[in-house]
């Protein structure tokens, strides 16, 4: 039951489908990879768990700790406990991220109840010392003129800070240097325990070295091609999505399974 | 930083309610010379008040309606329908203890005396046509700053306010300075002496609560050399079947050196026609900036202008404008410069929700000979929903080799993705769409006074609900 | 009449110019104008007349006409010209330098016709068409009469459209098929002639579907010292995938008055591109006005003006957004010296409905003396959202710093200036991506600031 489980999930943007038939669980304690090259569908299983609006999921299921969340709101389900750290965090201008974070988490708490604004800043400066943020960080407008690496912090200072039970990272390392990538990696490591399932999405195995996983899915043409250990990772640094292109044609077929 | 909870307790329906009239002076339905013999007979005026009122009755009756360039919408004011002047008597009380209870107690809901005692140096209270209630702190008065109602000072102050009244804002200016000119009644008329700089704000608020009424204040502000004012007016009215007409003129002179902010926060109930001339001259190294902020309202026409009249002048208009469904925001900015080095600085923010229309107008006048005048504009409008609208016409002149002027204009949304992000993170779609408005504003809202600015985002938040989903 | 005073008849004759002989341009068309037109043309010119002289003259305090010298608008002086000696007529084709390479071209003085260089062969067999208006309205009257003037003069001078349309006898007609590419330009000269002529060009070009054409229309007088009036409109109707580049360089005499009207309307995913130069006219005024009628068109305006001794410049536009996924550019600049004004009124319209469109506009004015004047309305009325539109404008004088650098290079302070006002306009005509016309406009820029 304490597990993020998708099961046979087809998902459509306009007249294409792209996720065929995908099946996947991620239970709680655990860090899940999924590694797939472009074009395979990764990113639209990230937005497809959040529930972007773009995308029409024709059949399946997505149960969090046995409830499904298909027809909840994106905002619902965030409260409900899953996180997105955006491949492309959008920017607000003018809202800053204090106001902004201060938002979400006064959105999780019981209706009447006030956040205590002491406790919060406390938090919210200790998230940001992991992270090696400086302070002045939090009267900037969020993600407005941030680099690339600025951006991927704010995500993770955000996952900190809300603490949801399943986080799915979509390309975080994309656009960090190694030293931000370690800081980025030491962020979500703190956050892996018996209470959170993450999912890692990545197109390089460079990030697993840091934020080594549990499990590894090799994702191509909208399925699971392959699971495995972390051994699994390295495999495919070494030889590439090469030999899964066979697989390609055959995932071309409606998959029925 | 964290924000207080907001001392004022202004919001868009709080205005909305109204006591029984017990006006013991009524001038009637529609206006004739008799209607402005009656009001200078109630309001004693010296001759020369009652002839300036009676020739500013003919020029309005010449003026033609400024519908050619403006809005269709100003027809449906029926000028023979208003009552011109309404009011329980001209004395304004010094003490809420002496204001009637019905008036009083409006202005409590108002929250006027609270915030008075809180952080302001004086209040005006004006209750349809007259002040009912008028003081200032005694430390204020002492330093010799007047601040009294316009046919008071006119009365007892000829000699200060007599030479610039009338004279920012000539009757002829449009057809509803000439109406002003021609009924004005309330209003503010301060002076502040030379070097005096008044540490609190000084308020005024102006409560319609009569049906078919027109409010037609007027204010001059005298800041002599090298004094400071802030003053911050509000108004609310509540909400009628039938059009009211607030008309107000406002007059504001900065002596050489002196600093004059003026604040508006306009929360007029939606049938009310707000059509204000307002206008300041700076002298030399003197500073007039308007703040003006308009939430309410049916139709408001607003230009606040400044005349730099001397070296190093410096005009200012910081605006927001936020324009819900039916309603139309019609305002700019007006910037003269006649002397060498002046600058001015529009920053314009509109908001269009639902059928709501936002208008940027905008004159920039730098005439020839002039050296080192540099002028800058922004306007940024915010559109929320598809059916929503903005204008932006500026209109800027520029002669001579000495001067500059920049004016950037930019119409954005907010987009879906931004939407989404914010979803994801636990906000509703109405909360996510609140907080980007006040984003868009944030950096202008900042260097409002921190009582408005907190208002204002609460006043915005209460316009964006119900505007998506 | 003896035959003693014969010899002084004809030289007098000589002395008196012709003009006072024509009939002014108000006491409206005369027959022997129109004779030749059909019926049904004469009968719209007839209904134009009365149009123009019903409607009321242009106010300053009508928003077209705001910050305009309406006074500059007087037609009494001007007649309906006369017909040109072999003479004159040898002697403006002599003046008639334009482009070395054309795929075809018209010259026009007076409004007569003086010369037609056919297109070549393979445009005539593909079915490309280029004839004087008056052929076009008999051989090709449906298209004509789809087209001509079916745009509104929407900016404020309909009446002035209405009196181009009761005057106007010749002009250019262009038809380029679908599919078909005109490499070359198409040149066009509309030259003022005699004393207080006056003139009526009229271009009419239709590019079908997927087809590419570029026109460049000259304006210019034949005699420095005589006063004209040249009252033009230009329909532009570029369809669907069709690419096209209309280019003006105006320039008249400074005794000229001008009034041009141009509209163009853009079909879907096409792209048209004007340019318009603006050097002569003692008062000059421009209308144009760009209608993006389908999904992916696209419009770039640009138009530069130098503005000198009391000239004055008035540039009105509109970029009408009718349809989503549209996108409009305009980038205007004046040089201002001497007494010299501008005014520029343009409004971005996105009309409800036209989502995703992109609108940009851009006004630069460059002060070069202290008497010199820029107006600036830039506007925007947005009635539908997702769109990204915004406008700047900006007035100002050269950089003191840019001028103390190339006078440190030892160049003197005129030809400083000159070289920096030229790169201040020359941002705009590169936009154009033809390098003969581009030098040619160059060419005309340094002819004009050479006279000073």
């Amino acid at each position: 039951m304490s597990q993020l489980s998708i099961t046979k999930l087809y998902v459509s943007i306009g007249e294409q489908e792209i996720i065929r038939g995908l099946s996947l669980a991620v239970p709680k304690g655990e860090v899940h990879a999924i590694m797939g090259p472009n074009g395979s569908g990764k990113s639209t299983l990230a937005k497809v768990l959040a529930g972007h609006p773009d995308y029409k999921v024709t059949s399946g299921e997505v149960l969090m700790d046995g409830e499904n969340i298909l027809e909840l709101a994106p905002d619902e389900r965030a409260r409900k406990g899953i996180f997105l750290a955006f491949q492309y965090p959008s920017e607000i201008p003018g809202v800053t991220i204090a106001n902004f974070l201060r938002a979400a988490v006064q959105a999780r708490l019981p209706e009447g109840e006030e956040l205590e604004a002491t406790d919060y800043y406390a938090r919210l400066y200790e998230k940001m010392d992991l992270l090696e943020m400086d302070r002045s960080f939090t009267s900037r407008s969020v993600n407005e003129g941030f680099s690339g690496g600025e951006k991927k912090r704010n995500e993770i200072l955000q996952l900190a800070m809300l603490e949801p039970k399943y986080a799915v990272l979509d390309e975080t390392d994309s656009g960090l240097d190694i030293d931000a990538l370690k800081v980025v990696a030491h962020g979500v490591n703190s956050m892996r325990g018996p209470d959170r399932g993450i999912l890692v999405i990545t197109h390089y195995q460079r990030l697993l070295d840091y934020i080594v996983p549990d499990h590894v899915h090799v994702m191509v043409q909208g399925r699971i091609v392959r699971s495995g250990g972390k051994e699994l990772a390295l495999e495919l640094e070494e030889k590439g999505y090469e030999s899964y292109d066979e697989m390609k044609t055959e995932a071309g077929e409606p998959v029925l399974a | 930083m964290v924000k207080e909870a907001s001392p004022l307790e202004i919001e868009r329906n709080v205005g909305n309610f109204a006591y029984p009239e017990t006006h013991t002076h009524d001038a009637g339905v529609g206006l004739t010379e008799k209607t402005i013999h009656f009001i200078s007979d109630i309001k004693d005026d010296p001759d020369w008040v009652r002839e300036f009122r009676l020739k500013a009755y003919q020029t309005f009756l010449s003026k033609p309606m400024p519908t050619h360039w403006a809005s269709k919408d100003l027809e449906a004011i029926v000028f023979e329908n208003i009552r011109y002047y309404l009011s329980g008597g001209t004395q304004p009380k010094r003490s809420w203890e002496d204001v009637p209870d019905d008036v009083k107690r409006t202005f409590e809901r108002l929250g006027i005396p609270e915030q008075e005692r809180k952080f302001l140096a004086g209040v005006e209270a004006q209750f349809d046509s007259e002040a009912v209630y008028s003081n200032i702190k005694k430390a204020v008065g002492e330093q010799g700053v007047i601040f009294v109602g316009s046919a008071e000072g006119l009365k007892n102050h000829p000699e200060i306010f007599r030479k610039w009244f009338g004279k920012v804002i000539p009757t002829g200016d449009n057809k509803f300075s000439a109406l002003n000119s021609a009924v004005f009644s309330g209003g503010s008329f301060i002076y502040v002496p030379p070097g005096v700089k008044v540490k609190h704000p000084l308020q005024a608020y102006f409560r319609i609560n009569a049906e078919n009424f027109g409010q037609f204040e007027r204010t001059l502000i005298i800041c002599d050399e090298g004094s400071e004012l802030t003053y911050m007016e509000g108004c609310t009215a509540p909400k009628f079947n039938t059009a009211t007409l607030h008309s107000a003129v406002v007059e504001l002179v900065a002596l050489k050196g002196a600093k004059l902010q003026y604040i508006t926060v306009q929360n007029w109930s939606s049938n009310v026609f707000n059509l204000v001339t307002k206008r300041g001259i700076a002298h030399e190294d003197a500073e007039v900036k308007w703040i003006d902020c308009n939430i309410g309202s049916r139709l408001t026409m607003k230009y606040p202008g400044v005349i730099m009249k001397g070296r190093r002048a410096r005009g200012e208009v910081l605006s927001i404008a936020l324009a819900g469904d039916g309603q139309h925001q019609d305002t700019g900015a007006k910037m003269v410069h006649a002397a060498d080095e002046t600058t001015s600085n529009i920053i314009s923010k509109s908001i269009s929700i639902g059928k709501g229309r936002a208008t940027y107008r905008g004159l920039v006048q730098i005439p020839k000979h002039l050296k080192n005048c540099k002028n800058n504009t922004e306007c940024d409008a915010l559109l929320i929903n598809s059916t929503s609208r903005t204008d932006t016409y500026p209109a800027i002149t520029v002669r001579g080799t000495g001067n500059s002027v920049q004016h950037e204009a930019s119409v954005s949304q907010v987009s879906a993705e931004q939407i989404f992000y914010m979803q994801q993170r636990g906000l509703t779609e109405a909360q996510a769409m609140s907080l980007s408005v006040n984003g868009f504003v944030n950096d202008l809202v900042r260097q409002f006074p921190m009582e408005y600015s907190v208002e204002l985002k609460r006043l915005i938040e209460l316009e964006m609900e119900g505007s998506v989903g | 009449m003896t035959n003693q005073t014969a010899v002084l008849d004809e030289a007098m004759e000589i002395e008196t110019p012709q003009e006072s002989s024509e009939p002014a341009i108000l006491s409206g068309p005369s027959e022997a104008r129109v004779a030749g037109l059909p019926t049904w043309f004469r009968e719209q010119q007839r209904a134009a007349w009365t149009k123009f002289e019903s409607l009321p003259f242009p106010n300053r305090k009508d928003q077209p006409w705001r910050f305009s010298n309406v006074s500059a608008l007087d037609f009494s002086p001007f007649i309906q010209p006369a017909q040109l000696t072999q003479k004159e007529r040898d002697e403006i084709l002599e003046l008639s330098n334009g482009l070395k390479e054309v795929a075809g071209r018209l010259i026009f003085a007076d409004d007569q016709l003086l010369r037609r260089d056919p297109l070549p062969e393979k445009l005539l067999n593909s079915g490309v068409i280029l004839k004087p208006l008056e052929r076009a309205i008999i051989e090709h009257d449906d298209l004509f009469r789809r087209h001509f003037m079916a745009q509104p003069a929407a900016l404020g001078s309909a009446k002035f459209a209405a009196l181009h349309e009761a005057f106007v006898t010749s002009g250019t007609f262009i038809y380029v098929p679908r599919g078909v590419e005109v490499e070359l330009p198409i040149e066009i000269f509309h030259w003022l002639h005699g004393a207080n002529a006056s003139v009526f060009p009229h271009t009419l070009l239709i590019a079908d579907e997927l087809s590419k054409v570029t026109v460049l229309e000259h304006f210019r007088s034949a005699h420095q010292d005589r006063a004209g009036f040249g009252c033009g409109v230009n329909d532009l109707v570029v369809g669907r995938g069709a690419k096209v580049n209309y280019i003006c360089a105006q320039n008249w005499n400074d005794k000229t008055l001008a009034i041009q009207i141009n509209a163009t309307t853009a079909a879907r995913e096409s792209s048209a591109l004007s340019l318009n130069v603006h050097l002569g006219g003692n008062y000059s005024r421009f209308e144009s006005l760009s209608r993006l009628m389908g999904e992916g068109a696209r419009s770039d305006l640009l138009a530069i003006s130098v503005a000198e001794g009391s000239q004055e410049f008035d540039a009105r536009t509109l970029q009408d957004h009718a349809s989503p996924h549209t996108t409009s550019d305009l980038l205007y600049k004046n040089a201002l010296t001497d007494r010299a004004r501008s005014t520029f009124g343009g409004l971005i319209r996105v009309e409800p409905h036209a989502h995703f469109t992109d609108a940009y506009q851009t006004v630069r004015n460059l002060l070069l003396s202290d008497d010199a004047e820029a107006n600036s309305m830039p506007g925007l009325e947005i009635l539908a959202d997702n769109v990204k539109c915004s406008h700047g404008a900006t007035s100002g004088q050269l950089a003191e710093d840019e001028v103390f650098y190339l006078l440190s290079r030892g160049i003197p302070a005129d030809a400083a200036k000159q070289l920096l006002v030229a790169g201040f306009l020359n941002e705009v005509v590169d936009r154009l991506d033809h390098p003969a016309i581009t030098d040619l406009i160059h060419g005309l820029i340094e002819a004009k600031f050479a006279r000073r």
